[in-house]
């Protein structure tokens, strides 16, 4: 094949559709909408597909410019410029491959709801973004991809407008990302300021080339990055928005909000592991954040009543699977995880959304039950997706979260605590799917019949073909898909890794290596690093696959064999049950420390404390205040000219002031000098 | 002394000339030959003659580029570099467009005299950006100024029109007369007018008591003209109060033109005795003084905006807040930041045009502009709703669009060009913390515009076709400048390194 | 000689004057006039250096300043008049009918 790969058509199909569906779309037909959604989505794949099979021969790396620069200063310069490596494509492959199935999935789920041009014309914006967020060469491109899916992310969420709960997920969606876009952009500043570049070829080889740049400024740069990283993949503390993002669709959900744009902060951490391997307490960071999000999300899970709640903290808990990952520096496992995760929740959100539909619209878990012989298919791909994200042998969940979990105990930067959390929480992930699975499937069926103006108001049925193709195709790829991953240690040989492997080779070896050299992680690497072999992995795996077991038997007891059992634990331990049923009141803490202050300080300032007059007197200023803020506010809130004029009056004193005297050395002194010249 | 040269003069100032004649003769046709026509029709003829004019005037700046790049007139009184005449043509197209967009307003009779005011307001501004000279910068000033405060109060039916123009007047009168204060000072230290000059004698004596006052002084009276904290009062009200095209032309040209000289008076006049802001090398000097107003601009002009359900009012509070990020660039005084200021604020000036542009089209057809009037305004006016989308997430940041190429481009050249220490941070810091907050009150409006249904009496919006054309003509260069920054970037640097050279 | 720093401090006297009387007064007119005030004061500096330096231009600026300050004022009692129509008041505490 010529050298020429045309990555930005990757990019440009779902951008035409998005202008085609958004500018015409509403006076389309329905089959002309999905068609063009779906032929913008396929013609990626097949790209990528033709990509994929002629890797071998292609020279990395890969790098497609435009052959103008975009912009050019002295300061630094950014090309419009895509790259492809091996991560790039494996994560081009999950991003077309997933994205293209829920493309299908949608049409027969979406195919009652008014807007239908709209929600396709949204996700083709989304999955043009999400491709320029991958393909990218340097930070600015990447960065405009970020923002992007960010938008879409906002636009899909309050796709319900008329909805009030769906338009505040929205923003709040937006607006939690910002904070995280703060952290990357601070992060790009700073490397625009050391490394006179944003690509991250330039960026890797002034850092490969200076191996005794250790920290300091790196350190920086890199928690920065986690911020973002932090914000965009819902890690503590930005995680709010995303249990929120389900007023969204559910194809919504399954695309964005567990299989794309959350990983692009994952993504984002890997490609720019360099940095992070130069700075110990920035992967220590990562790994706490990501083990006390796997944690918390998944002790919230345990309670949850919506289904696709259950499932939004699940996706929030395996995210800080995938942190966790990346801060014991085993990027490998992380992506690997990234790969099986997208397989896996794909199709238990795609599963979530056949069971809402069977039942017309229901989404309530203690209304739900013995749809097992209702909806077969729905069933048995749902099945599949529970065992595979609670680690059984040999589904793709077991390999993935294997990797991880060995990483992290026998890493220098890990350590037995936080081996010990992901392990509990890969307990209270399978008590939690499998309580889902038989509330949803078994027993005797709790659905209410209600009068919902919903059509479906017969009997719980199988959905339709469209829509379950797709889930199949998931459910195979999550018993088949972790088999590309087999560990050495269990015969296997290790395919992934392996080919993962050149775009991750520079990561610092001290961090990977038996001995540690001592500069480990920050609080966790008082241990001894533990030598790596095939009987210790074999020994965790086997203890994985217990837990999980343990798991189910506890699901088992609690929602088939008695079910009387979680009523009487609920009244028992009512205290703690409620605090996670509250989420531990995060939001509301949220609310109260910073979203009513801020508020607060906006109509104080502008009720004129601060405006205040200076010329009407502090006399009237005291008086009000002894009436209550709103009295005070009142009586100083002036329009007035005058204390407009004190205000100027008063800024120009308090410079001069400032200036004499705020720098240290005495200027009043100086009026001598200056008159005696003349 | 040399002789004056009245030919050169009148080459050097020839655009200028053009324009004020072509105000005149819309004036004089205003009042005579349509005396008796309809407003739109006087409007359209009033804009046409502008529009020829401002183009004639375009053609003389760059028919004099081709004849010498940089000459001067009277030692700095008047320039003519690739400069000025980039400054000066973006300041014609703002009054273009500022004129295009109130032809189909209502709120005047006079409006012959309204395209003279805007043209006369031109003119000053283009004297303005052309001069080092301090007797110039002051005239120019007051007759940008004074244009401004007629057009803030040019709406006779409107309380709150009167209101703004005495505040705006007051305000500014009491700021002239710090300004030309500071001015005196300045002449009395060096014994000239001429910028380069007064930084050649005053270089190194930073602390000189009188130098201090001048500086002080200097930086209150731009600091009104620019809406910066503690002399911004004005600006709120001086922008809900006027008819909205005179708020687009004070929020858009106005700030270009005051931005520029304020940058120019810091960096040539002040050259010796800047000083640094920075957080562990503080030296005494105005770059001190202009990062703690900067930093109170960011501060209030966003949290203030939060809590606004004025449009007009929030867009005001905004431009504060971007006065503070304009400032930053003039803080760190490097060629990068000021290229980066000039890109910023035009971007800025363009898109706050198009805001205005909207806003005005809502006033016109609801009376207000509060936030309510605003509600379902998609359904209601599809391509006006969809131009306001494009610019409001520019002032927000959001890539890809300008506004966010020109505060990152900003606040990277703040942070390179200082020392290794990256002394600026903190103020880099607090700009991006305060763009996140700056969201907020964006997605509010959008929010009205597009989730919101529109009440159940509204009449569709009547919008001529020309407005239309306008709003996303300036929507598209938004878009574009976004993606292809280096398009005006360049222009930029070539223009400061021709003047620096 | 008067030493320069007797004008000096004059005219920063008159201006503090000026700006003060614009802080405290009520009529708008009276307000009107110390900004007068604060100019004259400023040009009394002007002069007052133009003499030190032995040079022209200060005093050529002074006229300047005089002219400017007469179209501010014809532009600023147009616009009181203006005020005065619709509010019929001059007291500058009652226009404030915007408020932050």
């Amino acid at each position: 094949m010529n050298g020429m790969l045309h990555l930005w058509l990757i990019a440009l199909f779902p951008l035409a559709g998005f202008a085609i569906n958004g500018m015409i779309g509403r006076r389309m037909p329905r089959a002309a909408v999905s068609a063009i959604a779906l032929l913008a989505t396929f013609v990626p794949l097949a790209l990528v597909t033709n990509i994929a099979l002629h890797f071998s021969q292609l020279t990395l790396p890969y790098v497609e410019k435009f052959a103008t620069p975009w912009i050019q200063t002295s300061a630094f310069h950014a090309e419009f410029a895509f790259s492809l490596d091996q991560l790039t494509l494996i994560m081009l492959g999950v991003v077309t491959g997933v994205g293209f199935l829920i493309h299908v999935y949608s049409v027969s789920y979406m195919a009652d709801e008014d807007g239908y041009w709209r929600f396709f014309a949204y996700l083709n914006l989304f999955m043009f973004f999400m491709s320029v967020l991958v393909l990218a060469e340097n930070f600015l491109l990447m960065f405009v991809g970020w923002e992007g899916v960010g938008l879409a992310s906002y636009l899909l969420i309050g796709f319900y407008y008329t909805r009030k709960s769906a338009a505040d997920a929205g923003k709040k969606a937006f607006i939690v990302n910002r904070i995280g876009d703060f952290g990357f952009l601070l992060a790009m500043f700073l490397l625009v300021a050391h490394f006179r570049s944003l690509s991250f070829a330039s960026v890797f080889s002034q850092i490969s080339s200076h191996p005794e740049w250790q920290g300091g400024f790196l350190t920086a740069i890199a928690l920065f990055l986690v911020l973002g990283a932090a914000g965009k993949s819902a890690q503590i503390p930005l995680y709010v928005w995303l249990p929120d993002a389900m007023e969204g669709p559910t194809p919504v959900s399954a695309l964005i909000h567990e299989a794309t744009m959350v990983t692009a902060g994952i993504y984002m951490i890997v490609r720019v592991h360099m940095i992070f391997d130069r700075s110990p307490l920035a992967l220590s960071v990562v790994a706490i954040i990501g083990a006390a999000t796997a944690l918390f999300a998944a002790t919230i899970g345990v309670v949850q009543t919506d289904i696709k709640r259950v499932l939004a903290y699940s996706t929030v808990s395996q995210l800080g699977y995938m942190f966790l990952g990346c801060g014991v520096a085993a990027y490998s496992a992380t992506i690997f995880h990234l790969v099986t995760h997208a397989f896996f929740k794909g199709l238990l959100f795609l599963a979530a959304g056949s069971v809402i539909h069977a039942l017309g619209g229901e989404q309530d878990l203690r209304q739900m039950g013995g749809l097992r012989r209702a909806t077969p298919i729905t069933f048995w791909t749902m099945t599949a997706g529970v065992f595979a994200i609670a680690g059984f042998f040999p589904f793709a969940g077991f390999f993935s979260k294997d990797a991880i979990l060995h990483e992290a105990f026998r890493s220098p930067n890990g350590g037995f605590l936080l081996w010990f959390i992901g392990i509990f929480t890969a307990f209270l992930t399978s008590f939690y799917m499998f309580r889902l699975w038989y509330l949803a499937f078994f027993g005797r069926s709790r659905a209410v019949a209600h009068t919902s103006s919903q059509a479906h108001a017969h009997a719980p049925h199988e959905s339709s073909w469209v829509m379950l193709a797709p889930l199949v195709i998931l459910a195979l790829l999550s018993v088949v898909g972790g088999w590309m991953g087999w560990p050495e240690a269990l015969r296997g040989s290790d395919w992934f890794g392996h080919f993962l492997a050149p775009a991750l080779n520079n990561a610092a070896p001290s961090l990977n290596s038996a001995q540690g050299e001592g500069a480990s992680g920050f609080i966790l690497s008082q241990r001894v690093v533990v030598e790596t072999s095939p009987h210790l992995e074999r020994v965790l795996s086997g203890l994985a696959v217990l837990i999980a077991a343990l798991g189910w038997f506890a699901a088992d007891t609690f929602y088939r064999r008695s079910p009387e059992l979680p009523i009487r634990l609920a009244t028992a331990f009512s205290g703690p049950r409620s605090i996670l049923v509250n989420k531990y009141w995060i939001d509301e803490i949220y609310h109260a420390v910073i979203v009513r202050p801020l508020l607060l300080t906006s109509r104080f300032v502008l009720g004129g404390a601060v405006e205040g007059a200076v010329v009407q007197g502090s006399g009237r200023a005291f008086s009000g205040a002894a009436n209550g803020l709103g009295a005070v506010l009142r009586r100083i809130q002036s329009g007035n000219i005058r204390s407009y004029a004190g205000w100027l009056a008063f800024g120009a004193a308090a410079m001069l002031l400032l200036s004499y005297f705020g720098f240290g050395t005495g200027t009043v002194s100086n009026w001598g000098t200056h008159f005696k010249i003349w | 002394m040399t002789g004056t040269s009245y030919r050169e003069l009148l080459l050097l100032a020839l655009p200028q000339t053009v324009v004020v004649l072509a105000g005149l003769i819309a004036l004089a046709l205003d009042l005579s030959l349509f005396r008796n026509s309809t407003n739109r029709v006087r409007f359209s003829a009033g804009a046409a003659i502008a529009c020829a004019g401002s183009l004639a005037a375009g053609c003389c700046i760059l028919l004099s580029q081709t004849h010498g790049a940089i000459q001067t007139f009277q030692n700095g009184m008047l320039l003519s570099n690739p400069l000025t005449h980039l400054i000066q043509i973006a300041l014609l197209l703002l009054a273009v467009l500022t004129i295009l967009l109130s032809i189909d307003s209502t709120f005047t009779d006079h409006i012959g005299e309204y395209i003279l005011l805007i043209l006369l307001a031109t003119a000053g501004m283009m004297f303005l950006v052309s001069t080092e000279d301090l007797l110039l910068i002051f005239v120019s000033l007051e007759l940008l100024s004074l244009c401004l405060y007629v057009l803030t109060g040019f709406n006779k039916h409107s309380v709150h029109s009167a209101e703004a123009a005495l505040k705006y007047f007051l305000f500014g009168g009491m700021s002239a007369a710090f300004l030309l204060f500071g001015f005196s000072y300045l002449y009395g230290l060096s014994g000239s007018t001429n910028l380069v000059r007064i930084a050649a004698a005053t270089e190194g004596s930073v602390m000189d008591p009188l130098l201090m006052v001048a500086i002080v002084m200097t930086v209150t009276g731009f600091g009104f003209k620019v809406a910066a904290v503690p002399f911004h009062l004005w600006s709120p009200d001086a922008y809900e109060g006027a008819p909205a095209p005179a708020a687009a032309f004070i929020a858009s040209a106005s700030k270009v033109a005051s931005f520029f000289i304020f940058a120019q008076v810091m960096v040539l006049g002040f050259a010796g005795t800047a000083g640094n802001a920075g957080w562990n090398v503080r030296a005494p000097g105005w770059a001190p003084l202009v990062a703690v107003v900067a930093a109170l601009s960011l501060v209030l002009g966003n949290v203030a905006a939060l809590a606004q359900k004025s449009v007009k009012r929030l867009l005001a509070y905004s431009a504060i807040a971007h006065a503070g990020y304009m400032l930053l660039a003039i803080v760190s005084h490097t060629q990068q930041s000021i290229a980066a200021l000039l890109y910023y604020v035009l971007t800025y000036a363009l898109t706050t045009i198009g805001a205005f542009g909207v806003v005005a089209v809502v006033e016109h057809q609801t009376g207000g502009d509060k936030l309510s009037d605003f509600a379902g305004l998609s359904r209601r006016a599809p391509l006006p709703s969809m131009c306001m989308l494009v610019f409001l997430l520019s002032l927000a940041g959001i890539p890809p669009l300008a506004g966010f190429f020109g505060k990152f481009y900003l606040f990277s050249a703040a942070l390179a060009g200082t020392t290794a220490s990256l002394s600026l941070l903190w103020l880099v810091i607090l700009a991006v913390a305060m763009s996140a907050v700056s969201l907020y009150y964006y997605l509010q409006v959008l929010k009205r515009i597009y989730v919101e249904q529109p009440p159940a009496d509204a009449a569709p919006i009547q919008i001529s076709i020309l407005s239309q054309i306008v709003l996303c003509l300036i929507a598209a260069i938004i878009i574009l400048l976004g993606c292809a920054p280096n398009l005006l970037l360049r222009l930029i640097q070539n223009a400061l390194n021709a003047i620096i050279a | 000689m008067v030493p320069i720093a007797y004008y000096l401090v004059l005219s920063a006297l008159l201006f503090s004057i000026g700006a003060g009387a614009f802080l405290i007064k009520r009529n708008i007119i009276t307000v009107f006039m110390s900004i007068e005030l604060m100019l004259n004061a400023v040009n009394l500096s002007f002069v007052a250096f133009a003499y030190q330096w032995h040079a022209i231009r200060g005093q050529i600026f002074v006229f300047f300043v005089m002219v400017v300050a007469a179209a501010e004022a014809a532009v600023g009692l147009a616009i009181i008049i203006a005020v005065y129509r619709t509010r019929n008041t001059l007291n500058v505490d009652q226009i404030d009918l915007m408020k932050l």
